[in-house]
């Protein structure tokens, strides 16, 4: 049966979240719900300086004390690297606050937390470097050794003839910026338990965004071979790129669990989240773009500076080279050029948030692209829309848009918005701003040179069915998006499907949950698993019905002969009569989905891309430099909306994390220490300070996604770069330093001040 | 974060409580709503043997007007109650402001009066965690030599962050301190002291009881504001409560500010600017610019004390123009 372009049953209709109510009323369970007979509590002790030479560790004290049942410093783990330049437990050097030394499980936490502090370690201070300036001096102390001037990575992508296209533009400028260091804000806090209490096999429960990886990682570097390590990923609280991998804590519980023979568990407060953060780091760029008078866009230029802490994560090489594409991604440039350059400090060690660094390089692209507007005289959305790629377009990267509905965001954006009598035309401190931009949905890369989702699908004798994905629903709610791509290909309600995921065992391949792409890859898996079970039930129902199996329609629980609706049968009768017949068929259908493109680098491998445009508006308190995000207007091509309810809260909840990194989130590093380590001082947005939000979804159905879609949870906050602009906006002024916080306003104030006085 | 071990009583009367609190002296620590206190406790910024709650003394807990008017709050109040109470919504609607900007709900429910007034100032290099605090040196309020706020300074610069307590100065209120053997009441501007060490003049066996705040009178009137970085569950980044009493030539006008500095600021050369000039925009323009003059802020908690000093200009305008059109 071709897929309809309307006429869904369940696609398109608003499906309230399958495990909504178990998790309102407080049932769903959560890592740390899980407590295992004789299970025991794991307490790590963490470096409290931030380069060091550790002379000693002494463990007697803390090993004599009753109930304490395992104590595990480097020598329980020689060797044993958990990144490149990164040994689990510090043998010799520690090289930020925080460093995991040793730990200690006992028979309860206080017992643990008593022994921890009753470890010794001695330290030999050594020079620290906490700043990207200071760390690439000349003479600066080398943070990981054979790594001059702390340059962990470097590298060079052009696409195009850059320098010839810089000449030949009319209009060129330069600006840097600067983003500061925030954090994840998890939901649920970082929380293992670690069952290795019988030999050859290793549990753990932990929140998390790929089960697979955490599984590879911890049976690569504990010898275990895969499938003996069983991970349950039960509900997770959020994850927002740094819960993509085995993490420190979880090798120390399964290290601890091995030596104690018991279960081990693991959590880490809010406090001690923050000594761990693994978030975006600090970030400097240089933006450059060349552009003609009459507004076409020349070229863009791109150096950036990374501050990746006290340890490089391979995985920034790929994901760095990689999403430079965003540079190109939006608008017809002729050539494009980046420059990165990944920096050790002494501060924590930094991987991403939020989609990686294409929030942060798409910002500041798109900040420059503002001013470049002013300086021409252009209208910054006519400017955006004049450059726009299209649908069929291949970009100077080599990205294919099989669905492109960039413009249609713009148009729409612009519209609802009001744009036209607003831009250029607002009372001062008030002001509106543009942002555009989009993602990959899926895609090979470095980290994985495969994208494969895969699902299973088990027929009950009831008609009801159980659907097996190793996909993560970390809070965004594609279970209940498979459900209903389930449903819908099998002609029955949401309601009837319950979705199987969460352990390694029971559930088929998954490569992770990143990437946003759940809907499109792991939702084409979950299609072609549930099609080749309707297959299944075609060809009995076809025996029943005597029509040919391709001419039935499943639909609302019936299957029935395209021609004549009224000779329906109830789809629980096909598949009772399948099971009840001389064969005895248990209808299970499977499918796995793969890109099928040749590149393994992430954007160009990937097949559809989510486009959006947002114009937001703003008010600026020129005394005290508070802005306030009045209404936001957020249009985005998703493809097709699988489930409008959903998609909404993803909007919504894009723009609410959009507006705290760009507005308040700052982690306030002093020393390699961030000073505001709690949700009290690290200033969140609360409900309160969501804006006005206009949802304008834009359907382009692409080509190759299930029912036409693509991604739609990463890409939202990609655009909420107008805030940035808006405010830029209001205060007249640019401001390119983030999160734009009431004092960096009333800087920008001042400087805007000083500039016309000097003028005058 | 878990809590240490303390002894945990519970009196049921005055007298009980202020006789174990003679008994044990620097060992306990009162805990009324316990909503600051016990983030203290689990951070081990604090850590007494024992642990006197207050929340059963029924003598703590009322409200009431007297006869003139006045209106006697005890110490162990409630803040949602008191945000709901009758008498504070009809006699003293800034009193009210002030206790509804207090955290969130959540908090109020279980903060008090008291508590708020006796809140322990604050500072981000030891209100952490303490491993945290493990990787700095200690500082004046952890038993070293230092304040890493104002280095070089040879006191500690924590901040008071009490949003009752600029209000309840502002509005003349007086405190009740009671000991076991003895009763004295003050004016709630002398109960705060800034020598950074005790952050309030409560003396070894001593606490805080009732507050008792004169009732307005003919033209009095009185506002409170106070700004944040989130709409509420946030400390300030500063918080002024504001009154005028009497009139004409005999009126006082009162300007008090927190979440500056170690103790409540009164700010009376910018006081004095309106009640000379009265309320004309360039006399409440002139106030506010003396007020940043006249205090001293200090980096810490989010705001360089550049910005607090804005801060305070911003507030004390806005409370004066407000006390104008009321």
């Amino acid at each position: 049966m071709p897929d309809r372009s309307n006429g869904y049953s369940v696609i398109g209709k608003r499906q309230p979240k399958l495990d909504g109510p178990l998790k309102t009323t407080g049932r769903s369970q959560f890592t740390d719900d899980i407590a295992l007979p004789g299970m025991l509590y794991g307490k790590i002790v963490r470096s409290p300086v931030a380069r060091g030479r550790i002379i000693s560790i002494d463990t007697g004290k803390a090993e004599r004390l009753a109930g304490v049942k395992a104590v595990i410093t480097y020598q329980d783990c020689p060797g044993l690297m958990v990144g490149p330049d990164e040994q689990l437990l510090c043998r010799e050097f520690v090289n930020y606050i925080g460093a995991e030394v040793a730990a200690v499980a006992a028979v309860d936490e206080d017992t643990a937390a008593e022994a921890a502090e009753l470890i010794s370690v001695e330290y030999e201070k050594l020079e620290a470097v906490f700043s990207l300036e200071k760390a690439l001096a000349e003479g600066a102390p080398v943070i990981c050794e054979g790594r001059k001037n702390n340059c962990a990575d470097e590298f060079e992508i052009d696409v195009g003839d850059v320098d010839k296209a810089f000449s030949e533009a009319e209009h060129v400028r330069v600006d840097e910026y600067k983003l500061n260091h925030n954090h994840n804000c998890y939901a649920e806090h970082h929380v293992v338990v670690a069952d290795h209490s019988l030999p050859g096999k290793l549990s753990v429960w932990t929140p998390n965004q790929s089960p697979l990886f955490v599984q590879k990682g911890l049976a690569a570097l504990l010898g275990f071979s895969v499938s003996d390590v069983r991970i349950f990923n039960l509900n997770t609280g959020g994850s927002f790129s740094s819960r993509g991998g085995p993490r420190n804590h979880h090798y120390i519980a399964a290290l601890l669990s091995r030596k104690a023979m018991r279960p081990v568990k693991i959590f880490c407060a809010a406090d001690e989240e923050f000594l761990m953060p693994r978030d975006s780091g600090e970030h400097k760029y240089t933006v450059k773009i060349g552009v003609m008078k009459n507004g076409k866009l020349k070229a863009i230029e791109v150096v950036s500076l990374f501050d990746c802490g006290a340890h490089w994560n391979s995985i920034l090489t790929g994901v760095f080279r990689g999403f430079s594409n965003v540079l190109a991604m939006n608008y017809r440039y002729d050539a494009m050029r980046r420059l990165g350059k990944i920096v050790y400090t002494n501060n924590p060690p930094n991987i991403g948030h939020h989609g990686g660094e294409i929030r942060q390089l798409n910002l500041v692209a798109e900040a420059e692209l503002d001013l470049i507007a002013q300086d021409i005289g252009i209208d910054p959305l006519a400017l955006r829309y004049q450059n726009a790629w299209e649908q069929g377009d291949t970009t100077i990267a080599g990205v294919h848009y099989g669905s492109c509905g960039l413009k249609e965001c713009m148009e729409k954006a612009a519209k609802s918005s009001g744009w036209k009598k607003k831009q250029g035309k607002l009372p001062p401190y008030k002001g509106i701003g543009i942002g555009c931009g989009g993602i990959f949905s899926g895609g090979k890369s470095g980290m994985k040179d495969h994208d494969t989702g895969s699902a299973m699908v088990r027929i009950g004798e009831d008609g009801k069915i159980f659907l097996d994905i190793g996909f993560s629903d970390m809070g965004q709610g594609s279970h209940t998006t498979m459900a209903m791509i389930a449903a819908e290909t099998l002609g029955i309600a949401a309601g009837d499907v319950t979705v199987i995921a969460g352990d390694t065992n029971l559930v088929p391949y998954d490569v992770t949950g990143s990437s946003q792409r759940g809907t499109f890859v792991v939702g084409n898996a979950v299609k072609a698993a549930c099609l080749d079970a309707r297959n299944q039930l075609a060809e009995g129902a076809s025996k029943k019905l005597g029509v040919a199996a391709a001419q039935l329609v499943f639909r609302d629980r019936k299957v029935f002969p395209r021609k004549t609706p009224a000779k329906a049968i109830s789809f629980q009768s096909v598949v009772s009569s399948l099971l009840h017949s001389d064969e005895g068929r248990h209808v299970m259908g499977r499918g796995f989905y793969n890109s099928p493109t040749k590149s393994r680098e992430i954007w160009v491998s990937s097949l559809a891309f989510s486009f959006g445009a947002q114009i937001a508006e703003v008010e600026v308190n020129p005394e005290t430099g508070v802005v306030k995000l009045i209404r936001m207007t957020v249009a985005h091509d998703v493809g097709r909306v699988i489930n409008p309810l959903g998609m909404e809260g993803q909007l919504d909840s894009q723009v609410f994390g959009g507006m705290g990194q760009l507005l308040t989130e700052e982690c306030i590093m002093e020393k390699g220490l961030i000073l505001n380590p709690s949700p009290l001082d690290y200033k969140l947005p609360r409900p309160f300070e969501v804006p006005e939000v206009e949802r304008i979804f834009v359907e382009s159905n692409d080509p190759d996604g299930p029912f036409g879609a693509k991604e739609g949870g990463e890409g939202p906050i990609v655009c909420t770069v107008a805030i940035a602009n808006a405010v830029s906006n209001a205060v007249g002024y640019p401001i390119k330093e983030y999160p734009i916080t009431p004092e960096r306003v009333l800087h920008a104030l001042r400087e805007k001040e000083n500039k016309q006085e000097t003028k005058a | 974060m878990r809590l240490p071990r303390f002894e945990y009583l519970r009196p049921s009367s005055l007298y009980e409580c202020l006789e174990l609190l003679e008994g044990s002296g620097h060992e306990s620590r009162i805990m009324a709503g316990g909503t600051d206190f016990l983030v203290s406790l689990k951070q081990g910024v604090i850590s007494p043997q024992k642990v006197i709650s207050i929340r059963s003394v029924p003598e703590l807990g009322s409200v009431s007007e007297d006869a003139e008017g006045n209106l006697q709050i005890g110490a162990c109040a409630n803040l949602s109650d008191l945000v709901k109470h009758s008498l504070v919504l009809k006699k003293l609607p800034a009193l009210h402001d002030a206790i509804s900007s207090v955290g969130s709900m959540h908090i109020r429910n279980m903060a008090t009066i008291g508590g708020n007034l006796c809140l322990a100032p604050r500072c981000w290099y030891y209100n952490q965690s303490k491993q945290w605090r493990h990787a700095v040196e200690g500082c004046y309020r952890t038993g070293g030599k230092v304040c890493h706020a104002i280095s070089g300074s040879k006191r500690c610069h924590a901040i008071n962050s009490s949003d009752t307590a600029p209000m309840l100065i502002a509005l003349g209120a007086r405190v009740c301190l009671q000991k076991k053997d003895n009763k004295r009441w003050i004016s709630l501007r002398e109960f705060f002291r800034d020598d950074g060490r005790h952050h309030t003049v409560l003396e070894k066996g001593e606490m805080l009881t009732s507050v008792i705040i004169p009732c307005e009178t003919g033209k009095d009137r009185s506002t409170f504001i106070k700004i944040q970085h989130r709409k509420g569950l946030d400390f300030a980044i500063g918080s002024i409560g504001a009154s005028v009493k009497g009139n004409g030539r005999k009126k006082e006008i009162s300007l008090i500010i927190n979440s500056i500095s170690s103790v409540p600021l009164f700010l009376a050369k910018a006081a004095e600017t309106v009640m000379e000039s009265g309320f004309n925009e360039s006399a409440i323009g002139k106030a506010a610019e003396i007020a940043r003059g006249e205090t001293g802020a200090v980096t810490n908690l989010f705001t360089s004390a550049g910005y607090k000093r804005q801060i305070v200009e911003v507030l004390v305008k806005r409370a004066l123009s407000s006390l104008k059109r009321k």
